[in-house]
């Protein structure tokens, strides 16, 4: 009796010491795990107003391959108080990072997000073309 | 053995049989009263602020003769103290038994005198804010009088009153009263604006433009681009920061089922750097922060509603003074 518990624990303590060495995926300077995805795109895009309403008169047009996103916003939009909001590839991450209210009434010089993927080794920059809806 | 645990029960009930029959607490014989207040949000210049106050002693020991509140700033003329005490019924409908005479205000001080004989009353209280209270704090002090001379009372708050002004129900119609005003909280029409030019801060119209969304809007007079069709009176030059927002519907400006309150502290955390001067496509239930050209004013306008029919527009309005 007491050899096999002897050998019980001894087992437990085995298995435990083997999951502890298991060596853990890294994390970034954010605190985000780096993984193991190469995948580095931009799968939706929104654009809010100040009132949290989007402001778009339809959905972004993401060309993944030309790394640009095209947004139509309605007529009359206050393009200086704008909320983007990026929809990424799984464990990729945006930078720089949106905190707040973003710019973009200057449309002669269209707004950049770089997308870096799960693994952080590859790196895309999206930039961001916006449309205001003409007066008919 | 068995005969020790029958003595020790035995005891036990006549320790329990002494204790129950010890008579009742002197205390339970005199006037008692409470008081809870059921208004919630800012205490608003203009608006009730409601308590119940309850008052009992035993039927044995006489009956209620009065009951009067006192406030540290007399109310508004409208402020008054129930003469009926509530019950909820079965159905959860409030119904009031008229207690006493109809309640007198003198000076500060509000009262009811009993009329019927009854012991035990819950009065309810709704003090009218005064301009008095502007920005100021008002304590209630609640008594209640027994035929047997027994005195009780109960102090409440103190309360800040806000000092922020109110006006519900502003009704703008589309090229006639267009012209709003936000130290007036009131919509001109052209002539009126004309004689004073420098108190319009805002313009509405509404467009139903074809292709765009543009229909109900707030725009300040020198967004020119925003205002088409629209031939302004002479020397309207304000510009007016705007922050549009949804579905903040403030309980005392939306009257819906929403416990969301806009206070003082509100009106300055508003951020109006680069703040557009127009605010198009506006709803029901939709509104806009703004602040007066000059900074004096901060304001919140709530719509209520819109009619296309009449291309009008029903807002509600809060509003602070900034300087």
């Amino acid at each position: 009796m007491k050899k096999y518990i002897i050998t019980l624990i001894s087992l437990f303590f085995i298995t435990f010491a083997w999951v502890r060495c298991s060596k853990d995926l890294p994390v970034d300077s954010d605190g985000l795990l780096i993984t193991t995805r190469a995948q580095c795109y931009v799968s939706n895009f929104e654009l809010l107003g100040a009132d949290f309403l989007t402001v778009r008169t339809a959905a972004a047009v993401i060309d993944t391959t030309a790394q640009t996103v095209n947004c139509t916003v309605f007529y009359g939009t206050d393009l200086k108080n704008l909320y983007p909001q990026f929809s990424l590839v799984t464990d990729a991450k945006l930078d720089p990072k949106i905190v707040g209210k973003t710019d973009f009434s200057d449309l002669t010089h269209p707004k950049q997000w770089t997308v870096i993927s799960g693994n952080r080794k590859v790196k895309k920059t999206y930039t961001v073309y916006i449309t205001v809806q003409p007066k008919p | 053995m068995q005969l020790k645990y029958y003595n020790i029960i035995l005891l036990v009930f006549f320790v329990l049989s002494f204790s129950a029959c010890k008579k009742s607490d002197d205390t339970n014989l005199v006037l008692k009263n409470d008081c809870i207040k059921r208004t919630l949000g800012p205490n608003v210049v203009g608006l009730n602020i409601e308590f119940a106050y309850a008052m009992a002693l035993p039927k044995s020991a006489g009956k209620i003769v009065s009951a009067q509140v006192e406030a540290s700033i007399a109310g508004a003329p409208s402020t008054y103290l129930e003469n009926r005490s509530f019950y909820t019924n079965p159905s959860g409908v409030d119904v009031g038994i008229a207690v006493g005479s109809a309640s007198v205000n003198t000076d500060n001080k509000t009262v009811v005198t009993f009329t019927k004989d009854t012991c035990a009353a819950t009065l309810r209280y709704f003090y009218t804010v005064p301009e008095a209270a502007r920005g100021k704090s008002v304590t209630f002090t609640f008594s209640a009088t027994a035929s047997n001379g027994e005195t009780v009372s109960y102090t409440m708050g103190p309360y800040t009153c806000t000092k922020m002004d109110m006006k519900l129900d502003q009704v703008a119609v589309d090229n006639k009263a267009c012209y709003f005003s936000v130290a007036d909280m009131a919509f001109y029409d052209a002539a009126t604006a004309a004689s004073n030019p420098g108190k319009i801060d805002l313009v509405y119209l509404y467009r139903p433009i074809t292709g765009i969304n543009f229909n109900y809007a707030l725009v300040s007079p020198t967004a020119t681009d925003y205002l088409p069709g629209v031939t302004l009176p002479a020397g309207l030059t304000n510009s007016t920061k705007m922050v549009k927002t949804w579905n903040l519907n403030d309980f005392n400006l939306a009257r819906l089922q929403y416990g969301v309150y806009i206070d003082d502290a509100d009106f300055p955390a508003i951020d109006f750097t680069n703040a557009p001067n127009y605010a198009l496509n506006l709803k029901a239930q939709a509104g806009t922060w703004v602040e007066t050209a000059d900074g004096k004013y901060r304001a919140y306008i709530y719509v209520n509603s819109v009619a296309a029919a009449t291309s009008s527009m029903t807002v509600s309005i809060k509003r602070y003074q900034m300087k």
